[in-house]
């Protein structure tokens, strides 16, 4: 069995071989993760799935709204060489849009849904991307998003519960937070001597 | 003299007799309650300690029991996203009557540590009516067997009414759940 610095190597090989890359990152010892143009992903997959990446793991997105994009994760995993592989892609954050890779991993239908779902990515050659999974009735911006503000949506939806008295702890008028600063100070001095406060 | 011993209860009348009956019932249902849980967040791990010999809940007489239709409490134990609430409500309104609420950890009570979220609810109590609320992040088990005996004693002092208040107060429970859920029916691709 090769080590785990060959198996990165290969699968360096493996990719940069079939399509340019923007950028590698070693996430860990079992990771690599590779930053390509979206319209490579579908050939890097396919390479990959033919040369033993044959398990996709998960697929979703990130959202970077400095930049004005989302990115696009999908993590393939090899039975025989233990690397994980993260194929990252780049898309437009308005519009956003990515071909379905549903005839290369028929597992990523439900990923692609989800993803349609909290970030309301369109999936074209999935037939089903659209329709809901775990949100229902949803009626706001897609949640995952980065400009969705979850504790304005909960405090329009959901009732709060009012509480008649305010129970917290710490009261300006209690002078107990200074009869507390007061006690660590001597709790030290007789610690250290007196030397220091 | 009459005997005491046979003298029909003429003087009770039909509510008073009704009472009595409920009484009887309210004794045997006290001592001998079945569990629907509904673990639907992190606080169900606390039941399979008060379950299994370490608290031992049929020392109380309680049990779990596989479907809604003849369990007398509902056991929500934790945070209740949107989509499990359509179906807590749905269950809920599938039990017979009698029926009780226990809601275990601060998340049913006020959000706990998702009352900023967007998927979660905050108080279940808007919802349906809840006759125990266990607090605590998990509540400990003695806190959720207590919280058992706490319903026994509601149960024994005729205060366990959330049941009664959920057919008083329809109009309001159901606005509510509308407010929050939008659609109270589950739709699905797998109901339909
Ligand atoms: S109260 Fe705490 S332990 Fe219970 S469901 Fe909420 S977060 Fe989890």
């Amino acid at each position: 069995m090769t080590n785990s610095m060959n198996n990165l190597e290969l699968v360096k090989k493996v990719v940069t071989e079939a399509v340019p890359v923007l950028k590698i990152e070693e996430v860990d010892k079992q990771q690599l993760a590779f930053e390509i143009d979206k319209r490579d992903v579908h050939h890097v997959l396919t390479v990959l799935k033919t040369s033993g990446w044959k398990q996709l793991s998960y697929m979703s997105a990130v959202d970077w709204i400095d930049e004005n994009k989302f990115e696009l994760v999908y993590l393939v995993f090899n039975w025989e060489v233990p690397v994980y592989v993260q194929v990252r892609a780049k898309i437009d954050r308005v519009n956003p849009e990515m071909d379905s890779i549903l005839p290369i991993f028929p597992g990523v239908k439900y990923y692609e849904r989800e993803a349609h779902e909290f970030f309301g990515i369109a999936f074209p050659g999935n037939p089903d991307y659209h329709k809901q999974l775990i949100l229902e009735e949803w009626d706001d911006i897609p949640p995952l998003r980065k400009d969705f503000d979850p504790e304005a949506y909960s405090d329009r939806k959901f009732p709060k519960r009012e509480y008649p008295a305010d129970f917290s702890v710490v009261d300006p008028k209690n002078k107990s937070i200074e009869k507390r600063k007061e006690r660590k100070a001597r709790a030290n001095a007789l610690r250290t001597g007196g030397k220091e406060q | 003299m009459l005997s005491t011993k046979f003298t029909p209860a003429t003087k009770l009348s039909k509510a008073e007799i009704d009472r009595k009956w409920w009484e009887i019932g309210d004794f045997f249902r006290r001592n001998s309650l079945w569990l629907l849980m509904y673990c639907t967040g992190c606080c169900a791990i606390e039941l399979p300690p008060a379950m299994t010999s370490a608290y031992d809940m049929e020392r109380l007489g309680m049990g779990p029991m596989a479907t809604p239709r003849q369990a007398d409490i509902l056991l929500v134990s934790g945070y209740l996203s949107l989509k499990t609430l359509r179906r807590l409500i749905y269950t809920y309104e599938q039990m017979s009557e009698p029926r009780y609420v226990v809601a275990l950890g601060s998340c049913p009570i006020n959000g706990g540590i998702y009352h900023d979220s967007h998927a979660v609810i905050n108080q279940l109590d808007q919802y349906i009516p809840v006759d125990v609320y266990v607090a605590g992040c998990m509540p400990n088990t003695e806190a959720v067997m207590n919280g058992f005996v706490d319903l026994m004693d509601q149960i024994k002092h005729k205060t366990a009414n959330g049941w009664k208040k959920y057919h008083a107060n329809f109009e309001w429970y159901k606005e509510n759940q509308r407010n929050s859920l939008g659609e109270v029916d589950v739709h699905d691709e797998f109901h339909e």
